[in-house]
């Protein structure tokens, strides 16, 4: 269990993150979205106990998250991978293990299990050797070699291509599904999507909205209704030999199908759009979390 | 800490490259040993010897220069070609010089050219003639009587000053055993070869005061000149060497201090790969795991520095094995005293890593501490045989282990404890700013060293912690001020003491105060200030009299030594003794009052408030301690 209480982290006279409350249950999968210097990455760096809150408090199952106990079932993978990249893959993973107190036996076995379940065989080969998303399946396989119950990534598929991001995300899923909790950041939103039961939207240090995604859809977004009729009707804007009118409510499905009827014409097809995540996050970004002043996203789902 | 996370560490550092051990670490062994190699056999085999062979010499076998051109290795003894000479001139370009044995007397010729003699045939006579001179020495010390050989004798020793120790001056000594007393200890009123100082007081006699019979030297020697060694000459500087007395030279352990430069040389080469391994963890960001993992940032730091340590300490050996090996004394205590060296190379490399925001500042950082921590090292170790001085530095002992000489536990306490102290600090300061906030932050390096002195810093009494920390500090700088300024006059070097020491101590105390007030450890108030004012104050002063105790052990009778740390020992008066050792008290906490009350108003203020403070504190030393001292 991850409880943020309050936190407040103040870099000089910086502050970047401020009155941040949250908490994760345990096997829980939690991301953390917001725009560049939303305060993100310094939240999970405070869960990963590598910086002290300035106020408040960031406990994980009754600890202070910079406890060794704490650190000692938590695997933390930065966003960046820095490896030491004059060493194997296996002597790096190995050499953590060790930090971590897992015997070597074990530690091996957890290794071979995590380089197979990465699909990653060049555990002899120098780090430095490898490609980009080889050294992130090596920093993901570091980030299990102490079979932590808690795992906190910062972006873990941040600057891969698209088949090595898809599979780091569903690895990600794999590991939620093993009963681990995760909180994890992500500048993809869709990622977050896949992988989320709830997220919390930053913006300027300040969480503004969080939830389950289905909670925020109904109480940030608004599901739009895209009327097509033969004729023009007031507001309406010609389409492909059509006309549409966007509307959000039933009733002002009804108004258009009664207004295109008396212009001699019929409504030609309705389309539901829901509000994406991604939608949901620039309006609360936009309006720091001021329900009236958003709207939802046109894109068709 | 824990031992075996440190050990770990550690093992890691060392082994971390593919090929097992780390490349950078071979290449520094590697460097280092084959440096130490070539430079020890050279030096202990007499140097590189430039000039051997130089000059040619025609000279018969059975002339009697041709053992002295036979035996100094500047000279070719090249066999005699009757028609290499002309006309009273050398025709043969085989010869620089000729040497042709007359009855009347041997005449020598010189290569001409242009019907002069050459430079070379100038210089290669110069050189036969002092080859004569010093082969005519040597034969004379072969002679059983000594008195027949040298009718007078002269045995000079050097001892400290301020002793009352006699030079034996004897007359027809002879077998020593025959001569008279007529010396007597000197009466104090300047008739003995002391100096006078500025102020017109006696300074106490550099040994002259006293006559004895010649024979009757302190050494026991028959009658040799009793001139100290010539490096170039001594292979460790502990056999006397005679001469005329124009040879006569101050003590001076030049081939010592060679060898002894052998022990400190490869510390540069092992900083700059503990450097470079410090700040790669910084630049890449790669610490972070580090220190994500549960492991003490102790055990982090220390388990990194822990094989510099062991390669500075395995190189050392080797160095005296080298040593050893080809005839040198050097043995235990040359290790013993190189290891707090390599601690304070390393500590201060570390500290100079976390500060650097890039290569080229470390770059810069390590060329600073190289230059600074060998004058450290070796100015003071230049006068190892004539002043106590010489026990600032570490490598002091390494010339005393070379010379074979004796070193008391004081000594060592005295030139081990302050680096030592100085390096377990410097790692203090670096375990505060190693962690995430400041090891990934770009900042200027002098916003770095405020970072780490305010790592220390939680509430106003604990500047009184961080300034007593800084005092270790203090005195090595302050030790280095004595050890440069105490040969000049002391008209120049009191002064000059003075105005360091201010400096000195005022920045030791305002760089806390302001650093805490920088990062709002606390209050602005008026009421706060003062106190903080007040806690570096005394703590600065009761950390200082803590030098006291170490002069009395390292540095007695040295009046640059008694300005700089002012306790008064130069003074027979225990008034004066008293008042100097509770005066600086009130100073030193008037003047941290001074300092906190510019910084807790800004920068700018601060550096007015410690220009004050270094002005008030000048004032006080010219007016009490340069009355009293």
């Amino acid at each position: 269990m991850i409880d943020v209480r309050n936190l407040r982290k103040e870099y000089g006279g910086f502050v970047a993150v401020e009155d941040s409350t949250f908490s994760v249950a345990d096997g829980e999968v939690f991301g953390i979205i917001g725009p560049n210097g939303a305060g993100k990455t310094t939240t999970l760096k405070t869960l990963a106990g590598l910086l002290e809150p300035t106020a408040g408090s960031v406990e994980i199952d009754g600890r202070a998250a910079d406890s060794r106990e704490t650190r000692r079932l938590l695997g933390f993978l930065p966003e960046e991978s820095p490896l030491y990249e004059e060493m194997t893959a296996l002597s790096y993973l190995r050499f953590f293990a060790d930090l971590y107190d897992v015997p070597r036996d074990v530690a091996d076995e957890r290794i071979a299990d995590a380089l197979e379940q990465l699909e990653l065989d060049h555990r002899d080969r120098a780090i430095g050797d490898m490609s980009k998303g080889m050294k992130r399946k090596v920093a993901i396989a570091r980030s299990l070699v102490n079979d932590p119950d808690v795992l906190v990534y910062d972006e873990p598929a941040s600057g891969l291509d698209p088949l090595t991001t898809n599979y780091v995300i569903e690895f990600t899923k794999e590991l939620a599904a093993e009963g681990r909790t995760v909180v994890f950041s992500a500048h993809n939103l869709y990622h977050v999507e896949e992988v989320c039961d709830r997220v919390a939207i930053m913006n300027e240090g300040r969480i503004v909205a969080q939830g389950p995604l289905e909670e925020l859809r109904d109480q940030y977004g608004r599901t739009e209704y895209h009327v097509f009729t033969t004729v023009e009707v007031p507001g309406a804007v010609a389409e492909d030999g059509r006309y549409r009118q966007i509307v959000e409510t039933m009733d002002g499905v009804e108004r258009v199908r009664e207004a295109a009827r008396e212009n001699g014409g019929k409504l030609d097809d309705l389309r539901t759009v829901e509000p994406t995540l991604e939608g949901l996050f620039l309006d609360i970004a936009e309006s720091g979390g001021r329900d009236e002043e958003r709207s939802a996203d046109p894109t068709e789902v | 800490m824990r031992p075996r996370k440190l050990l770990r560490i550690a093992r890691w550092e060392a082994t971390k490259g593919v090929g097992g051990f780390d490349r950078g670490a071979v290449a520094v062994i590697v460097a280092a040993a084959t440096f130490v190699l070539a430079v020890g056999f050279v030096g202990i085999t007499g140097g590189v010897a430039l000039e051997d062979g130089i000059y040619r010499v025609g000279v018969a076998e059975d002339s009697g220069y041709h053992d002295p051109v036979a035996e100094d290795p500047a000279f070719v003894a090249v066999d005699p070609d009757p028609d290499a000479i002309e006309g009273g001139r050398i025709v043969d370009d085989r010869y620089d010089l000729y040497i042709e044995d007359r009855p009347s007397g041997a005449r020598i010729y010189l290569a001409e050219s242009g019907g002069e003699p050459t430079g070379k045939s100038r210089a290669a006579l110069a050189a036969l003639r002092q080859s004569i001179d010093r082969y005519n020495d040597r034969r004379m010390f072969e002679e059983p009587n000594g008195t027949a050989a040298f009718p007078v004798v002269v045995t000079i020793r050097y001892v400290e000053r301020g002793g009352t120790e006699t030079v034996a001056i004897g007359e027809a000594g002879g077998d020593g055993e025959n001569g008279t007393e007529t010396g007597s200890e000197r009466d104090g009123n300047g008739t003995g070869s002391g100096g006078s100082d500025a102020e017109g007081r006696q300074e106490p006699s550099d040994g002259a005061g006293g006559t004895s019979s010649g024979g009757d030297s302190a050494d026991g020697t028959d009658g040799r000149i009793g001139a100290p060694s010539l490096g170039a000459f001594d292979l460790f500087g502990t056999d006397e060497t005679a001469g005329t007395p124009s040879d006569i030279q101050p003590p001076f352990p030049f081939q010592s201090l060679v060898l002894a430069f052998l022990f400190v040389l490869p510390l540069n080469f092992l900083i700059q790969a503990y450097g470079s391994s410090m700040l790669s963890e910084r630049l890449d960001r790669r610490g972070e795991l580090l220190l994500v993992a549960p492991v003490d940032r102790s055990d982090i730091v220390l388990g990194k520095t822990l094989p510099y340590v062991l390669v500075s300490v395995a190189i050392t050996v080797v160095i005296v094995g080298v040593l050893w090996a080809l005839g040198g004394e050097a043995g235990a205590l040359s290790v013993l005293a190189v290891v707090p060296l390599s601690l304070l190379f390393l500590a201060t490399t570390f500290l100079g890593a976390m500060f650097a925001r890039s290569f080229k500042e470390l770059t810069f950082v390590t060329v600073t501490i190289t230059t600074v921590l060998t004058s450290y090292a070796f100015v003071p170790a230049i006068f190892a045989e004539t002043s106590p001085v010489a026990f600032v530095s570490p490598l002091t002992l390494v010339i005393k282990d070379l010379t074979a000489a004796s070193v008391t536990p004081g000594q060592f306490a005295f030139a081990t404890g302050p680096p030592t102290l100085v390096a377990a600090i410097c790692f203090l300061f670096g375990f505060g700013v190693y962690r995430e906030e400041d090891l990934f932050t770009q900042r200027a390096i002098p916003h770095k060293v405020l970072d780490a002195l305010a790592s220390r810093i939680h509430r106003p009494r604990s500047v009184a912690c961080v300034v007593v920390l800084l005092v270790p500090f203090v005195f090595v700088a302050e030790l280095l001020v004595v050890v440069v300024l105490f040969a000049l006059p002391v008209a120049v070097s009191i002064p000059l003491v003075f105005v360091s020491i201010a400096v000195i101590e005022e920045l030791a105390k305002g760089l806390p105060i302001y650093a805490g007030f920088v990062h709002a450890r606390y209050g602005r108030s008026l009421p706060v200030t003062l106190a903080v004012g007040a806690a570096a104050g005394v703590g600065f002063f009761l950390a200082e009299k803590v030098t006291l105790a170490v002069q009395l052990v390292g540095l007695p009778g040295s009046r640059v030594a008694d300005a700089a740390f002012q306790t008064g020992l130069g003074s027979a008066d225990p008034t004066v003794v008293a008042l100097l050792a509770f005066a600086p008290l009130g100073l030193h906490v008037l003047t941290s009052t001074l300092s906190a009350l510019g910084a807790s108003r800004g920068r700018s203020t601060f550096v007015v408030g410690l220009v004050s403070a270094v002005l008030v504190h000048l004032a006080y030393n010219v007016a009490v301690v340069s009355r009293l001292v």
